[in-house]
């Protein structure tokens, strides 16, 4: 004999898991509307001399404070459920908005949350101190920034700053290829550090040497022809 | 294990010396390196379980479909080689739980549940064979550490899994005529003796219209689940699906072969099971 409970409660965890679902998807897609216009935002950086950058950062850091009300709310409702469950749902527009972070702190933005003998990029617990959400959590089963998905968006930042290495150059700056290519390059030197296994992560960081590359051939060419400021 | 630490340590001072990269961020990622090494330990101790869990479990129901009887208890040999090997496979989930705890229960799930998955099929078949019902998720659960997730979804899949094994018995069972309880048996006999007269209506022996009507039902039963297509849940169910409905029909047609032609086979034909286990899914 079998019994029809079983099925009936199946169909009631399915709907159930579907309703969670529902919910913390039309988060997430208000989220990645409003990370598509603060990543055209941060595009402007592409075509804007660095003198020239501030109202180009002041409108990105509006954007960003926008999407960071959306990770409170994101949070409060992914607290109430296993996070591993159903991170997967928000993964990547996190990683997207903590790239534009990241970029916009390199740019010059954010210089209040960098601590006095921070590097160049914010550090994932002033990343985490900014969005107010815990990182890299342990044991307590909340909602937090995990350390894979801070090191996949410094990936996606590396790629973005390879490109304005570039752009800089058809700006007339020859100071900026410099910069960039030095931060790379100690960026690339940590990830290097990483024993990495066949996963996302893996594929990701194996991108990056083009990242460098790409910036490493601006620089050889502009000291090839003396370009370089002294 | 120190000495290569302290290498990795040199090196990294070897390219600070050339680049000059800052020691921040060589402080900072290599926090990340032991967090991440610590993962992939971890992730790979549960995938190795996972996979030993997984060959015990298919021991497991290789042993039970060696059983004819059903709703009746298992014969000594293969109930001792089966309690062994539930044994063996709790004790693994057990070794895992340290890795399983808080946050980890569910960062896990998807490399632990191939094991539960398998573990879930033979679990159930072995309930089945003892009283002819579903085993419940709760009842699943009680069997495993509280740090095992058994999620609606490896139940789930666990369960489409067991219809293929009670294709597999009931097709074993019908085609050599001998699955059957002491109490069916008996009433196979007198029936035979009524059915040898020619015209007279035909039944099968009432465990295996048992099976027949069981495998329906859970037929119906997944066919009803609803579930929407927008999220990736339940990744496998339309395969699943498939191969459970090809097993149903597998056994109504064995079913509808016995009844019609089952006084013309030979006395010790065996069926071929060859094609019934590549059905299983893996």
């Amino acid at each position: 004999m079998i019994d029809h409970r079983i099925f009936e409660d199946l169909q009631t965890k399915i709907d159930e898991e579907t309703h969670v679902r529902d919910e913390l998807q039309e988060i997430v897609q208000t989220l990645a509307r409003r990370g598509r216009s603060t990543q055209a935002i941060l595009s402007r950086a592409h075509s804007t001399p660095s003198g020239q950058l501030k109202p180009v950062l002041d409108s990105a850091t509006k954007e960003i404070i926008a999407q960071k009300k959306e990770v409170t709310r994101l949070k409060a409702v992914a607290d109430q459920h296993p996070f591993y469950k159903y991170n997967g749902l928000w993964t990547r527009e996190l990683q997207n908005l903590v790239t534009a972070i990241e970029l916009c702190a390199w740019l010059g933005g954010f210089q209040e949350y960098k601590g006095a003998d921070s590097c160049e990029f914010l550090t994932i617990e002033e990343v985490g101190k900014f969005l107010d959400v815990p990182v890299n959590l342990k044991e307590e089963d909340a909602f937090h920034l995990t350390i894979e998905e801070y090191l996949l968006s410094l990936i996606a930042m590396a790629e973005e700053l390879s490109r304005l290495a570039v752009n800089s150059v058809t700006l007339g700056d020859y100071t900026r290829p410099m910069q960039i290519g030095s931060f790379i390059k100690d960026l690339f030197a940590g990830f290097q550090l990483l024993n990495l296994k066949n996963d996302v992560l893996r594929k990701r960081s194996d991108g990056m040497k083009y990242s460098v590359k790409k910036v490493e051939d601006v620089v050889y060419d502009l000291s090839l022809r003396n370009l370089i400021p002294k | 294990m120190n000495n290569n630490n302290k290498n990795a340590d040199a090196d990294a001072n070897a390219n600070a010396a050339m680049d000059e990269p800052s020691s921040k961020v060589l402080s900072i990622f290599g926090t990340f390196r032991d967090e991440l090494d610590e993962h992939h330990d971890r992730r790979e101790r549960i995938i190795k379980a996972s996979r030993d869990i997984t060959a015990l479990s298919k021991k497991i129901i290789f042993s039970l479909q060696r059983t004819r009887t059903i709703k009746s208890p298992l014969p000594p040999t293969i109930a001792k080689e089966t309690t062994t090997r539930f044994t063996q496979i709790h004790t693994l989930f057990t070794s895992l739980t340290p890795d399983l705890t808080a946050v980890n229960t569910w960062r896990y799930q998807r490399n632990i549940s191939p094991g539960i998955q398998e573990f879930i099929e033979a679990l159930s078949f072995h309930h089945y064979i003892l009283t002819q019902e579903l085993i419940t998720k709760e009842e699943v659960q009680a069997k495993l550490p509280r740090e095992v997730l058994v999620t609606e979804e490896d139940y789930l899949m666990g369960l489409f899994d067991l219809t293929g094994e009670i294709m597999r018995f009931a097709v074993t069972g019908l085609s050599s005529g001998a699955a059957s309880s002491q109490k069916d048996q008996k009433k196979e006999e007198k029936g035979e003796e009524k059915e040898s007269g020619e015209g007279e209506l035909r039944m099968l022996p009432e465990s295996q219209a048992g099976l027949v009507v069981d495998l329906r039902a859970m037929r119906a039963l997944f066919e009803m689940l609803s579930v929407p297509r927008r999220y990736h849940m339940l990744r496998d169910l339309g395969k699943k699906m498939e191969v459970m409905q090809t097993s149903v029909e597998k056994v109504e047609k064995a079913a509808y072969g016995i009844l019609v032609r089952g006084s013309e086979r030979p006395a010790g034909w065996m069926p071929d099971l060859s094609h019934a286990v590549d059905v299983e899914s893996y």
